[in-house]
């Protein structure tokens, strides 16, 4: 707040007190009294009021600043009210208390939300967990068919599981620090997992897959390495070209370790790239063909923030799509 | 006959398993009650033991304990919850392996077989494959007949074993793929034609032009 600030804030009053002020001045001389005792008198005023005022001006502003202090060093802002000293004075106070019911009404609100949300999490993976009991049966059950049947159906079951793996992974991404188990893994392995559990959709695309050079050690969370990982093979499987080849390869890059998968796919317009990673968002691609979610890569960048993971897209249309992962060093991670 | 006890509480998983292990030379034991599980597996003494997580009662993280108490066999968890904390419990608790649904098949079983030899110490399969007059070292990465040898790449290797491990059946191209994939060898189609092509050139160097015949719409077949 500025003195310019609190002075316009009381233009009426002072106007009301010169007016006042010029009053009685009007009246006293009219009444005799000497030129001179009215210039003392009214300067007297002007001091007292002043210094009245400059009083005001500074003990608010440092009243202001006090409560900005303390809502900057809130990590939940709605809970300021909670925090700040009771006022003295007793509109204040009232005011105070106004705020601080209305704060309070909005902090339930904010607890029912987080509430209900923590259930709904906890029934999803509940949810998926029971449906993977019907598609392990039905992948039992789908080995007594044969050969092209039991190939199709396998890869439809492999479908669901796709869609079933998403949603778990949703509703963990939002808290993502319940199922985090950062620790050293071998990039090698996470591949081989990523293509084995993606392998009936990329046999089906006719895909080639190249590996190269990923015998790195990396630190971060498998499942999600994985499931990342996973995502980015489907999305090379989905928008595949002619004879397409994934290659898979990774290459240390300081102290970190880079991952490229890349693959001669259709590509990706250029001004749609910045957007891919948007919720929800499918593309000119993902419109034509159907069967898009905007899911997959969306999840990729939450759970790649989440993980410290450099993820970073480019793409030349109809040519190649390349997506990097960045894998931070041990010593740059936050979470662990 | 290799005893295995399924401690499953899906009924349609269990009765299924048990079929699947019966067809692969196994001897199942399915378990429908759950209560005093370390007693009923004493009882049956299996050779291996797949234990669900999510049981009704006790869960398959306390009944582990009990289980390798009561029996010496080795257990293999299998379950459909997959979060790396709950594998990394299963294991420190003695489970031998860790297996999340839902499993393909092929890969359930290579884990069967893997823990059963490991635990009972049998000796590694061994690398030398032989059918007809074809042999062949996985090790050495080589085949010969009748005395003359040539060495074979990583996927002429894997294609070959694969024919020779079914001599006389025939082999689709589907299942050969499938077979590469477990290998780790990810080819399409047309790089099967073309390591086949090489293939044959290679046992035809050796004397064997014809040992690989086409089926027509079927496959291959040694």
């Amino acid at each position: 707040m500025t003195l310019w600030e609190f002075l316009s804030d009381r233009l009426g009053r002072i106007a009301l007190w010169l007016v006042c002020a010029g009053v009685a001045a009007l009246f006293l001389w009219a009444t005799g009294t000497q030129p001179g005792v009215l210039v003392i008198l009214s300067l007297a005023l002007l001091l007292v009021f002043a210094a009245a005022g400059l009083s005001d001006f500074l003990r608010q502003r440092a009243r202001l600043q006090e409560l900005e202090d303390i809502l900057e060093g809130l990590d939940q802002k709605y809970l300021f009210t909670e925090c700040v000293p009771p006022p003295k004075n007793l509109y204040e106070r009232r005011l105070f208390d106004l705020t601080r019911r209305a704060g309070r009404a909005m902090t339930g609100a904010v607890s029912d939300a987080r509430a209900s949300q923590r259930e709904y999490r906890e029934y999803v993976e509940r949810w998926v967990h029971e449906i993977k009991a019907p598609i392990t049966a039905a992948r039992l059950i789908c080995r007594e068919l044969d050969g092209p049947a039991h190939r199709r159906l396998t890869g439809e079951l492999v479908r669901i599981e796709e869609h079933v793996e998403r949603a778990l992974f949703y509703a963990r991404a939002e808290s993502p620090e319940q199922d985090c188990l950062l620790r050293q893994i071998d990039l090698g392995k996470v591949a081989a997992q990523a293509v084995e559990n993606h392998r009936s959709l990329l046999i089906q695309s006719g895909i080639r897959v190249e590996m190269d050079g990923l015998d790195h050690a990396v630190y971060t969370d498998e499942k999600w390495a994985v499931f990342i990982l996973g995502q980015l093979l489907q999305n090379a499987a989905r928008y595949r070209g002619e004879a397409p080849v994934i290659t898979i390869s990774a290459a240390p890059l300081g102290k970190q370790v880079r991952l490229t998968v890349s693959d001669n796919g259709i590509g990706i317009p250029a001004h749609e790239l910045p957007r891919v990673f948007d919720r929800g968002f499918t593309g000119s691609n993902g419109r034509s063909r159907g069967g898009s979610t905007g899911m997959g890569l969306y999840l990729c960048g939450k759970l790649s923030r989440f993980l410290d993971l450099g993820l970073e897209i480019a793409s030349e249309e109809g040519k190649r799509t390349t997506v990097t992962l960045t894998f931070p060093t041990k010593e740059n991670l936050t979470k662990l | 006959m290799r005893k295995i006890m399924i401690i499953e509480d899906d009924p349609a998983i269990r009765e299924e398993l048990a079929l699947l292990l019966e067809n692969e030379g196994y001897t199942p034991v399915a378990l429908t009650r759950f209560t005093d599980v370390p007693a009923q597996a004493a009882r049956e003494n299996p050779d291996l033991i797949l234990l669900d997580i999510g049981l009704p009662g006790k869960d398959g993280f306390s009944l582990c304990a009990g289980l390798r108490r009561a029996v010496p066999a080795p257990v293999i968890f299998v379950t459909s919850r997959d979060a790396g904390v709950d594998e990394a419990r299963a294991l420190s608790l003695g489970g031998d392996d860790y297996i999340t649904k839902p499993y393909s098949v092929p890969v359930l079983l290579a884990r069967i077989k893997a823990v059963l030899r490991r635990c009972s110490g049998e000796p590694e399969p061994s690398d030398i494959l032989d059918a007809g007059a074809l042999r062949l070292s996985l090790t050495k990465g080589t085949v010969s007949a009748g005395g003359r040898a040539v060495e074979l790449t990583r996927n002429e290797l894997q294609i070959l074993a694969c024919l020779m491990a079914h001599a006389g059946q025939i082999v689709s191209r589907a299942d050969l793929i499938d077979a590469l994939w477990d290998n780790q060898i990810y080819i399409d189609d047309n790089t099967l034609s073309v390591n086949m092509t090489r293939l044959r050139g290679k046992l035809a160097g050796i004397g064997l032009a014809d040992a690989i015949k086409t089926r027509r719409g079927m496959g291959y077949q040694l």
